[in-house]
């Protein structure tokens, strides 16, 4: 069962006229509004260097905006205290391009890795890997080391890893970007099925098929600004373009 | 949850301090020169206290000569006077015939102790002062009380005392300098080995901090990194030291046989102690600092 965004419950994450300079003086976000209620599926898009990294790292509070604020489940993050980060990261799932694996850890120990740093017990930690890897389909390699994986297994670690402490929601910053296209959809189907479990997903992408097949509600960012919001959106806002309006 | 917490930190600095070997070692070899730096200057400093405490023994008593014609009553009464003053730990009296027979029993008096005609020795108080600063006002009370032989009142030295003094002022001086620059030293040769292992991590901190390790979680088996850094180099220095103390000693006394150096094997346990609580301090502070600077969250 997919769960349809309620966009009349309370927003999981809200922007509200946020701005990010760098110290540099690059303006890399320019007064962004944006709301993600609960169980929704949201792609990021837009070129490179259009601001998509910079919202996904405000997200999880790697950055403090210049100006505004972003409300996570209720709380505004500009505000959290650096001794309550390690708790809010463990509400949240993240799954990155370069998978971020550590390459001397099994499958087992990198996806444990995640609960080890929380304190859990041994026993708990290993009905929870065991949970995690079957449901992305890696039950067998737990005892391999990331060295002998394909690019899509790896990733799968990584979400494994993600999921393994059930949090509220995932954030994907080109989770696809490394793989083949076959491997990609196979990724996106896990996507799928953790945000039908109920995870709110908001997932920066180039990968224009993906996006155009899912049709899910899809957020463009241009020259650090929300160009488009739309719910059930495609790559391009292709009537936009007069090319494809000729033809 | 400490326990896991604490064991995950302690695997994670042995993985570490074997993992970057090359830089352990060298941090190792590093501390463990400034603690033997640091051991050799504590050891000095005891061999000095040593010695100057066996001159401070005999410099701390100051011999009063008393005046053949000083009434008996005058010197027990000066005596008493000394007995209740609080800086004086000790009056005894020694009579002229006690004078004489001690002055003979002396081996190296032999030849003169039989010119003696009579007894030309005074009678004399002989004062233990608690402390040496007080010799001197202690002198010069002697020097006021009449019954002192005027063309001979006192032993006492003051030139030597002072000397010896701000002999004393200066090696404490110069040793607690000493130390601190060992100490900063070492902590600058911490934080740049746990900078290197800080850098050879930094896959698994990013992790760790991205599935919400606390900061402490991340930085604490770096602490313990720069702790066991420090014992391992304060087990080598006191090793060293320890068996380089006794031959220096025996090769001090036999080079300089005046300056009464001895080998105080108690030394050794508190030389010890301070060793590798210094070391496990520096390697723990050098990381601290270390590891605020380089590991934030």
């Amino acid at each position: 069962m997919v769960l349809t965004p309620d966009f009349d419950t309370r927003p999981v994450i809200s922007f509200q006229h946020v701005w990010k300079t760098y110290p540099t003086g690059t303006e890399a976000l320019r007064d962004v509004n944006l709301v993600v209620p609960e169980g929704d599926f949201v792609f990021l898009v837009g070129p490179s260097g259009a601001g998509k990294s910079t919202l996904v790292r405000l997200l999880i509070r790697e950055e403090k905006p210049s100006k505004g604020k972003i409300f996570v489940e209720g709380v505004e993050l500009g505000r959290m205290k650096r001794r309550q980060l390690p708790h809010y990261r463990r509400k949240v799932g993240l799954v990155f391009q370069d998978f971020k694996l550590l390459p001397n850890l099994t499958v087992y120990e990198n996806v444990a890795f995640a609960l080890r740093v929380h304190g859990e017990d041994e026993t708990k930690i290993q009905g929870r890997v065991a949970e995690a890897l079957d449901t992305v389909g890696l039950s067998g390699k737990n005892q391999t080391y990331p060295a002998n994986l394909s690019g899509g297994e790896q990733q799968r670690v990584a979400i494994a890893r993600a999921l393994v402490h059930a949090p509220r929601f995932i954030i994907a910053d080109e989770p696809t970007g490394n793989l083949d296209p076959a491997t990609a959809w196979e990724i996106m189907q896990l996507f799928l099925r953790i945000n039908a479990r109920g995870a709110t997903v908001v997932m920066a992408t180039h990968n224009r098929e993906i996006v155009d097949l899912l049709r899910r509600r899809v957020v463009a960012i241009d020259a650090g600004q929300v160009a488009r919001d739309d719910r059930s959106g495609r790559y391009h806002d292709d009537l936009s373009k007069p090319q494809i309006r000729a033809q | 949850m400490i326990y896991r917490n604490l064991k995950f930190a302690l695997n994670s600095a042995w993985q570490s301090f074997w993992r970057n070997l090359a830089v352990s070692m060298a941090a190792v070899v590093s501390i463990t020169l400034i603690l033997i730096l640091a051991g050799v200057n504590l050891l000095v400093g005891h061999a000095f206290s040593q010695v100057l405490d066996s001159f401070r023994a005999k410099v701390s008593e100051i011999s009063i000569n008393v005046a053949d014609d000083t009434p008996l009553q005058t010197v027990y009464d000066f005596q008493q006077q000394l007995s209740l003053d609080p800086r004086v730990t000790n009056v005894k009296f020694v009579t002229k015939e006690e004078a004489l027979t001690q002055f003979k029993a002396d081996p190296s008096n032999v030849v003169l102790a039989q010119q003696i005609d009579g007894n030309p020795l005074d009678a004399k108080l002989e004062v233990r002062v608690t402390n040496l600063s007080d010799v001197a006002a202690i002198d010069t009370l002697a020097r006021r009380w009449p019954g002192v032989d005027p063309t001979d009142p006192t032993n006492y030295q003051g030139d030597f005392v002072n000397r010896m003094l701000g002999l004393s002022q200066w090696l404490g001086l110069a040793g607690v300098g000493l130390l601190a620059i060992l100490v900063v030293v070492s902590i600058v040769i911490v934080m740049n080995t746990i900078r290197t292992a800080v850098y050879h991590r930094r896959k698994e901190i990013e992790v760790m901090k991205l599935v919400g390790a606390t900061e402490w979680f991340v930085r604490g088996p770096f602490v313990l990194e720069g702790v066991m850094t420090g014992l391992i180099a304060a087990a080598f220095a006191l090793a060293l030291l320890v068996i380089a103390y006794q031959p220096a000693v025996d090769r001090f006394r036999s080079d300089i046989a005046f300056i009464p150096l001895s080998y105080d094997p108690a030394f050794v346990v508190s030389l010890a102690r301070d060793l590798l609580l210094g070391g496990a301090l520096l390697g723990a502070l050098g990381s601290y600092i270390g590891v605020r600077r380089y590991v934030k969250l």
